[in-house]
């Protein structure tokens, strides 16, 4: 609820002392920011009668005095320059204003100088620049996700610009949580330091009095990690129902959009996935498949009774309780269409790509030894005809995470193999994933055969057998995760910035990765924090993965890189 | 969860750039324009509290030139504000009349001596009353709508939208207070037939009796389905995609912009009209036939 609830908090308290009609302004980022944890029936109650976009707002003309404007804006120049107009020409009664982050004094002097009607009334800073998309899981949306992958020297403005919305939004995050914490970075990541260090002289130098809260006996942990150092979890295809339906069809925002599926009725093109709204999907968003379909049956069955009780009206009794319970029973309906909708879509997409088949050797790759009999099972699936281009490429990809080191001549072959078969597939891809996230980039024992006590588990696991094969894998997070408990994290390879020292084990943790988070490790989270262990884990990225995301910034990486390297 | 305020700054920056920009000639409390402080600070800062307060008078005598600051002027709110506001003055005035009503149930559930008709009369006449003021804002309701696409219609739309959800909200509650009622009377009556001797008299009474609450029953009902009906357009479902605020400034992103190739279109429809050439080409036909006739007249 954490999260949630300080961002709802945050938009009450902008609306609340305002009375009489109001308009609320909203920039692109924070419209996201709101919706995630507001919705417009809310909004409708707090008299806020219409909501815009700062920048398409001054297209129209019209003034409309007898409104109040309440603007919410992220503090970026293209912001400024907008209100600096609307300041200038000013269309509403009063004005309003709150940014999601801190105010450098030059755009108050501008602001100040565009307000010659006197009509702004407020000035506040509300630190909501995070998008709260589960109650322990946020994102910050960042279109440029790729740059992380990137040296410092092919874009330095880019990047820093990159660094500084990373900043701006775990810095708000504990200025809603009113803690100020102990940071500590992945050693073998550059840009973790970096973002480490950068936030570290935000909360201790620069603006050391906004975050001089009340001390506790152990400060909160911020952990920032690199998303290469698990490369291997957002190319999973996963099983559990928000992870899945955001890697078959996507989720953003807690929003899917079916409209590419075929014909659907016009009100089901686009559905809220929200745990906050939805009591079945809050029960089962991480089920997996199997469990769901007879979750889904339930419902229907008791959806059908209801349904039949409704046509069997014969007395005015009948009558009564029907007219009654009319609003429930649309709710009813409307949520179940959903999500009979949405379970058919995936299982019509697992069908087609053969996904059992596949996620059943992705998750052997994963989690289980055995380089021969992996190298055959790959080189078999790749001749297969009805396996998918990008699900021969997954499968590659995973392979050679995997068993990079050895025989390097069968895995030459198996590159081959897919660049000859799949012919839209951009020649040296998995090389460069090698490159960015091979066995020697990364610091945590991601398959679990470096350390003697980890190789034990392992063989122990093989021996008990797994539950469900399509679920056995555990992301990197987990240990992580499982380390910080047991305040066993190590310093060689996580170490603290500056001269922050933490004794004994922290209660609250923040857990940043840099490049994205999967929903495969939100669940980890949401896991970990209902099996009351005494810590309580916050996990965000600067987006969502999925496969095709992480492809995507991959394969934006290898090309500027490329064309880096021809023009020096 | 932290804030931080920056309104004095902003004032204090906001006032310092006036008395640089607007030259001492209006603030006559200093010489000085670099010397900001309290003076100006002060008067400035009434000021603009003046004017906060005189936002609705009807007949505003500001004159722009008159004031120190060129004050933005004070609009009128639209017409369509003015039935928002008795719609939800009559929603007030319903649910202070629902609070009557819970009492007046309540009195005419208590065990008593008299007839109970003066109770039921009451409660029949609130009942009454507030369902016409239901009534009454539902069809105001309707006005409120606007067509077009444009910034003050999707205003018009979210008022109306929240209005209806507060009147179904009323009609499902007083619909609630009614049935509990009837059931509870219902059970009096029926433990009041057990133990009364007179079976006869009482039992053809209470079977009128019975009749009518059966009538009010499916009145209320009728009543009920009828305003939902009709509102059910208009209120959101909560937690569908329409209960978005993304998905909504999507919509008028994109009805704006479709109204506005609308427009465009019909203008270029309108222009290239094939009417208008019909119409010239008509004109001077008309003219040259009338000069043949002269001609014709002439000659002959």
């Amino acid at each position: 609820m954490v999260l949630v609830s300080a961002a709802r908090d945050y938009v009450n308290r902008m609306l609340q002392d305002i009375s009489g009609m109001k308009v609320l302004i909203l920039d692109s980022q924070t419209v996201s920011i709101v919706s995630v944890v507001y919705s417009q029936s809310e909004l409708l109650q707090k008299e806020v009668f219409l909501v815009e976009l700062v920048d398409s707002i001054s297209k129209s003309k019209e003034s409309m005095s007898h409104l109040k404007a309440v603007y919410f804006l992220r503090p970026t120049l293209e912001n400024i320059q907008h209100l600096r107009r609307q300041l200038a020409n000013p269309r509403f009664g009063e004005s309003h204003l709150f940014f999601s982050n801190m105010l450098k004094d030059t755009q108050i002097h501008i602001l100040a100088d565009s307000d010659e009607q006197e009509v702004v009334q407020q000035v506040q800073e509300y630190y909501a620049d995070f998008v709260a998309i589960d109650p322990y899981h946020f994102t910050l949306n960042i279109p440029s996700n790729h740059m992380y992958m990137l040296p410092a020297v092919v874009d330095p403005p880019g990047l820093q610009q990159f660094c500084d919305r990373i900043v701006d939004g775990i810095s708000t995050v504990f200025l809603a949580l009113k803690r100020r914490p102990v940071i500590r970075y992945q050693r073998t990541s550059d840009i973790a330091k970096r973002i480490a260090q950068e936030t570290s002289k935000l909360m201790y130098q620069q603006e050391s009095g906004l975050f001089d809260f009340r001390r506790t006996e152990i400060s909160p942990l911020l952990l920032i990690v690199d998303r290469r150092d698990d490369p291997v979890t957002p190319l999973l295809n996963q099983w559990t129902y928000q992870a899945m339906v955001h890697e078959l069809i996507g989720i953003h925002d807690n929003k899917v959009d079916l409209s590419s599926t075929g014909k659907l009725p016009k009100d089901q093109q686009e559905v809220v996935l929200s745990s906050e709204q939805d009591a079945f999907f809050k029960a089962n968003m991480y089920e997996n498949f199997g469990d769901i379909g007879m979750s889904i049956k339930r419902m229907v069955d008791d959806f059908q009774q209801v349904a039949k009780s409704n046509q069997n009206i014969q007395t005015i009794e009948d009558m009564a309780k029907f007219v009654d319970s009319y609003p429930e029973y649309r709710k009813m309906h409307g949520n179940v269409s959903k999500h009979v909708t949405l379970v058919t879509e995936m299982s019509k997409i697992v069908g087609e790509r053969r996904l059992m088949l596949i996620s059943e050797r992705e998750q052997d790759l994963a989690c289980n030894g055995g380089q021969v009999a992996a190298f055959e099972a790959v080189a078999n699936l790749l001749n297969n005809e009805s396996v998918s281009d990008i699900d021969r490429l997954h499968l590659v990809m995973l392979y050679a995470l995997r068993y990079e080191k050895e025989s390097p001549v069968q895995l030459m072959q198996l590159f081959n193999k897919l660049a000859s078969q799949s012919p839209k597939y951009k020649p040296g891809l998995v090389q460069f994933l090698l490159k960015q996230a091979g066995v020697d980039k990364r610091t945590g024992d991601l398959y679990g055969n470096r350390d003697l006590l980890n190789i034990a588990r392992n063989m122990a696991r093989g021996l008990k057998g797994v539950e469900n094969v399509y679920t056995q894998h555990q992301p990197l997070l987990f240990q992580t995760m499982e380390s910080i408990i047991k305040g066993r994290l190590r310093d060689v390879d996580y170490p603290f910035v500056g001269n922050h020292f933490q004794q004994g084990r922290p209660q609250d943790v923040v857990i940043f990765i840099v490049g994205g988070t999967t929903y495969e490790e939100s669940r980890s989270v949401a896991l970990q924090n209902a099996s009351n262990s005494g810590t309580r884990f916050i996990l965000g990225g600067s987006v969502v993965l999925n496969s095709k995301r992480f492809l995507k910034d991959l394969e934006e990486a290898q090309r500027i890189a490329k064309s880096s390297t021809n023009v020096v | 969860m932290a804030t931080r305020n920056r309104t004095l700054i902003f004032r204090k920056y906001r006032d310092a750039l006036k008395s640089v920009r607007v030259p001492s000639s209006s603030s006559p409390s200093t010489s000085s324009s670099g010397g900001g402080g309290g003076g100006p600070v002060i008067e400035l800062a009434s000021t603009s509290l003046l004017n906060h307060n005189r936002k609705y008078t009807p007949l505003s005598t500001e004159d722009p030139g008159n004031s120190s600051k060129g004050a933005l002027t004070v609009g009128l709110p639209p017409a369509w504000v003015d039935v928002s506001e008795e719609i939800s003055s009559n929603v007030q005035r319903a649910r202070m009349k629902m609070v009557e009503l819970a009492k007046a149930h309540a009195k005419a559930l208590m065990p008593s001596f008299g007839d109970g008709k003066e109770d039921q009369r009451m409660i029949e006449g609130l009942t009454q009353e507030i369902t016409g003021l239901i009534r009454k804002s539902e069809k105001k309701l309707q006005r409120l709508a606007a067509a077009g696409p444009s910034e003050d219609s999707n205003i018009r739309k979210n008022v109306q939208r929240s209005l209806a959800t507060d009147l179904q909200n009323l009609s499902i509650e007083l619909r609630k207070k009614q049935s509990t009622y009837l059931k509870r009377l219902r059970q009096q009556k029926e433990g009041q037939d057990g133990v009364d001797l007179e079976m006869n008299l009482n039992g053809s009474r209470s079977i009128i009796d019975d009749d009518n609450l059966d009538d009010m029953v499916v009145e209320s009902v009728n009543e009920l389905a009828q305003i939902m009906k009709d509102l059910s357009v208009l209120v959101i479902d909560q937690g569908t995609i329409v209960d978005r605020i993304d998905y909504n400034i999507q919509n008028v992103a994109t009805t704006v912009e479709e109204g506005l190739k609308q427009l465009q279109k019909a203008e270029r429809t309108q222009k290239r009209g094939g009417m208008v050439m019909c119409a010239t080409v008509l004109v001077i036909m008309c003219f040259i036939m009338l000069v043949l006739l002269v001609l014709k007249t002439i000659v002959f």
